[in-house]
């Protein structure tokens, strides 16, 4: 009678990935999936002072990295419909990019992953790994493993997605609800 | 090994759509096939609102969810839970009695006691699954106090739910995977790659998986050092001790909440496992890094 149990030894495994990327939106399917009864959106140029930062890292625990945050303005039927924004977090082996759908109220709406970059490689540091990412849109072919699409063992926290939305909710308390 | 995997397109204009949400404390994706593109990305939007909605019911970690309405009440007075919530109890009973409390989801004051869950779960000599009451109308009631745990069991439940709902929806194929916790659903087979955690760079051969869930736990996740005692969140209840090392158990399962249990049976009590994956039909993957 043959085993249920099957052993796996690692040492022979049938391949090495250096990393995993997937892209799941673009800036506008994203627009839609997070206000699927439609809007116009319009762009905000956002650029925090340095007081700015300091309010909002005070306000939600979160460091601010960078000074421009992307944000659209969105109106449906005339009327106030939300917020749209775009937010890039950084792990020690992740980079994610994600859109943060707010209601009128400043209520987080939805959130969508739009790509999810892992890397693994020991020997590539950091800021190497991160530049062949610069200037590259999410249709560009990556040099990563990309048919590699299910993975069952590898949990990632969303914890930084998590901290990222507070950030984010401190930075429309702050400067977008004028 | 087969490691297709693609949705074949049928004689029908065929779109796959693919979204991702962070919920359930990691990323759950949703993959279907279809023709109606519009349609799917409206079930794909229900799908994580059921998700949502289990995470809100479940989550220890949140004071006004049910499990922490149990965690509070329970031992003092009878509780009346909803259906989801009454539904995943039972499962959990279930597996803790036939797996001989190997899978255990009252374990919760000793992980709190290690600090792997909030502290306000530690009690003094704590009851354990047996003086769990599940009654009619969806009463609970502890016998003893005592403290729950579901993670070793709520990720996959969320995970079949999604399935369901997206199946209500009339979507007749696709993927659900809960940061690992994963089930196809359809005519259609998709290759999974199984990892280490501690070795993510490395993936062992694809299972092609149709109609059936995956599951995988390890103590890897979660070991650390507590009162130089070495820990994890799988704890072996006999002993009050826990699994630790580098090993890894996926098994696969036609459902997903008992993929998810049968992990914590197998490494808990590999002596039994081979008995207990028989008889719920399903098979285990052990990775060794």
């Amino acid at each position: 009678m043959n085993s249920r149990i099957t052993a796996i030894c690692l040492t022979t495994t049938l391949a090495v990935a250096h990393g995993y990327a997937t892209s799941y939106h673009t800036v506008e399917s994203a627009q839609h999936a997070c206000f699927p009864e439609g809007g116009e959106f319009t762009s905000v140029d956002v650029k925090l002072t340095r007081d700015q930062r300091k309010a909002i890292e005070k306000a939600s625990g979160v460091k601010v990295k960078d000074e421009s945050q992307r944000v659209w303005r969105v109106i449906n039927k005339g009327e106030a419909a939300g917020w749209f924004i775009v937010d890039e977090v950084i792990g020690k082996h992740e980079l994610i990019t994600y859109a943060l759908a707010l209601d009128a109220h400043g209520s987080v709406k939805s959130i969508e992953v739009m790509d999810y970059r892992e890397n693994y490689g020991s020997e590539i540091r950091q800021a190497d790994w991160r530049r062949q990412f610069v200037g590259k849109k999410s249709s560009d072919k990556l040099k990563l493993e990309d048919d590699i699409k299910n993975i069952t063992g590898a949990t990632l926290s969303c914890r930084h997605v998590s901290e990222g939305v507070k950030r984010l909710l401190s930075l429309y308390e702050l400067v977008l609800k004028n | 090994m087969n490691s297709s995997s693609r949705i074949n397109p049928s004689q029908h204009a065929h779109s796959v759509v693919r979204r991702c949400q962070p919920l359930l404390g990691t990323y759950v994706e949703i993959t279907t096939g279809g023709a109606d593109e519009r349609a799917m990305r409206l079930a794909i939007d229900a799908a994580f609102a059921s998700i949502q909605s289990i995470q809100n019911r479940l989550s220890t970690h949140d004071p006004v969810s049910e499990i922490s309405l149990l965690n509070r009440e329970a031992s003092d007075r009878t509780v009346t839970v909803s259906a989801e919530t009454f539904e995943i109890l039972r499962h959990a009973d279930r597996l803790a009695m036939e797996s001989n409390g190997a899978f255990d989801y009252t374990v919760a004051p000793t992980l709190a006691r290690w600090g792997l869950l909030p502290a306000n779960l530690q009690r003094e000599n704590p009851g354990g699954w047996r003086d769990v009451l599940l009654l009619h109308h969806r009463q609970v009631r502890f016998l003893r106090p005592l403290t729950l745990d579901l993670g070793g069991i709520a990720k996959g439940f969320a995970v079949d739910k999604a399935v369901a709902s997206l199946q209500a929806n009339h979507v007749t194929a696709g993927l659900v995977n809960a940061g690992g916790d994963l089930r196809a659903f359809g005519n259609q087979s998709f290759a999974i790659h199984m990892r280490h955690p501690s070795r993510p760079h490395a993936i062992a051969h694809p299972i092609d998986l149709r109609e059936a869930a995956l599951a995988t736990s390890s103590p890897c996740f979660t070991q650390k050092t507590w009162h130089n005692e070495r820990v994890s969140h799988l704890v072996n209840p006999r002993h009050g001790t826990a699994i630790t090392g580098s090993v890894s158990v996926t098994v696969r399962a036609r459902e997903c909440w008992l993929a998810d249990a049968l992990t914590k049976a197998v490494l808990i009590a590999p002596q039994r496992a081979e008995h207990l994956l028989m008889r719920y039909n399903a098979d285990a993957f052990v990775l060794t890094a």
